[in-house]
């Protein structure tokens, strides 16, 4: 990724030449098995404070490029959605996260 | 200045979209996100392609400002409602281009693509056409830009206000963790830099905070001396544009530059001091 943008993509950046030396966390989110296309995932520290956020792609996907640690996922989607979920994330890993709303 | 002189919400957006001189321009780096829906009558501008210079690190002169205004339709005398995604930061920065060279009647959908989808508002793919303007944009404001060397005397003189996430603050992260972390650049702050996340001065759904909790936030709780001029900075200059928003638009205060130079540029400095860790 080059530095001349900051945007985030639906669904998150691809993953550059395998995982190296990135800290990967990703998912999906789902409702009653079919993807949550409208919504988006964020990313908070273990303070709290947010980090990233991207909107949900065409199959409900996102990845974030994290640092090791312990990070939460916080999905938002219409209807006041808001869903939490706890990760570990460590470089050259890719930590799945799976939410269901 | 009040919040209902730069600022407009959804219901006002409905009610006020086909009225003329009333412009709505969706701005992102990626405009995939319009092409597969917009609010209806919306216009685009791509942040890379029509804001950012195509060889030089800059953004698009005056006569290219004048050449894309009046290509999209937007006259001098026209309101134009800026929203898009990421948390508006890409409007922002439009925003504070378009007070840069001179355009009054603009304001900022306040949560802006995000609210809209999230409220499960009507997004359309018909492009609205336009008739070409003549647009005449002034001299660029040097009130509202930093450059470096600017930045770099204001360590210690004036407010600094590092508005990235912590972990970027501190030096643990290069980039917005939704991207590939860069090894091009050093990684810390600005010495006597504040951390004041933009994320912060934004509810969960994209909209700004009250003036009330914006005052608390920047003045009470981050430290920032509201006597003195203040220069934001990030990464490559957006979300210190929603910054620059919060401080210069919202909180009316007088003196807030924008340094879209930002740590790209910072941090890639020779000899210039970075500061590492976490914020106080």
């Amino acid at each position: 990724m080059s530095s001349d943008g900051c945007g985030a993509p639906a669904g998150g950046v691809a993953i550059p030449a395998g995982v190296g030396d990135q800290a990967v966390v990703q998912g999906h989110v789902t409702r009653g098995g079919s993807a949550v296309r409208t919504g988006y995932a964020r990313l908070l520290n273990d303070g709290g404070d947010f980090v990233a956020e991207v909107p949900l792609g065409a199959d409900g996907g996102f990845r974030f490029f994290a640092a090791p640690g312990t990070w939460t996922v916080r999905v938002l989607a219409p209807g006041g959605v808001s869903v939490d979920r706890s990760v570990t994330a460590d470089i050259g890993q890719v930590s799945a996260v799976e939410v269901s709303v | 200045m009040s919040r209902s002189d730069v600022l407009v919400d959804a219901d006002w957006v409905d009610a006020h979209k086909n009225d003329p001189g009333v412009v709505l321009v969706e701005v992102d780096e990626d405009t995939t996100a319009y092409d597969t829906g917009h609010i209806p009558g919306a216009i685009k501008i791509d942040w890379k392609k029509d804001l950012q210079d195509p060889v030089r690190r800059d953004f698009v002169d005056r006569a290219g400002f004048e050449a894309l205004l009046s290509e999209r339709g937007i006259s001098n005398d026209d309101t134009v409602i800026l929203y898009g995604g990421n948390n508006n930061w890409f409007a922002a920065y439009a925003y504070w281009y378009f007070r840069l060279y001179g355009h009054r009647g603009v304001k900022l959908l306040d949560g802006g693509r995000k609210k809209w989808e999230l409220d499960s508002r009507e997004l359309v793919k018909e492009v609205p056409d336009r008739p070409r303007t003549a647009y005449h944009a002034t001299e660029q404001d040097s009130a509202l830009r930093a450059f470096r060397d600017e930045v770099v005397s204001a360590i210690g003189q004036l407010n600094l206000v590092d508005v990235r996430s912590p972990d970027e603050f501190a030096g643990r992260l290069l980039a917005p963790a939704h991207l590939p972390q860069e090894q091009a650049q050093r990684g810390g702050h600005i010495p006597t830099a504040k951390n004041v996340p933009w994320s912060k001065a934004a509810n969960d759904d994209g909209t700004f905070r009250s003036d009330g909790e914006l005052t608390t936030l920047y003045r009470d709780q981050a430290g920032l001396d509201f006597s003195r001029d203040t220069i934001a900075y990030c990464r490559i200059g957006e979300r210190s544009a929603h910054t620059w928003f919060v401080l210069h638009e919202l909180l009316d205060q007088p003196n807030v530059k924008n340094y879209d130079g930002s740590w790209t540029e910072y941090g890639s400095l020779v000899g210039v001091p970075i500061e590492l860790g976490d914020g106080q």
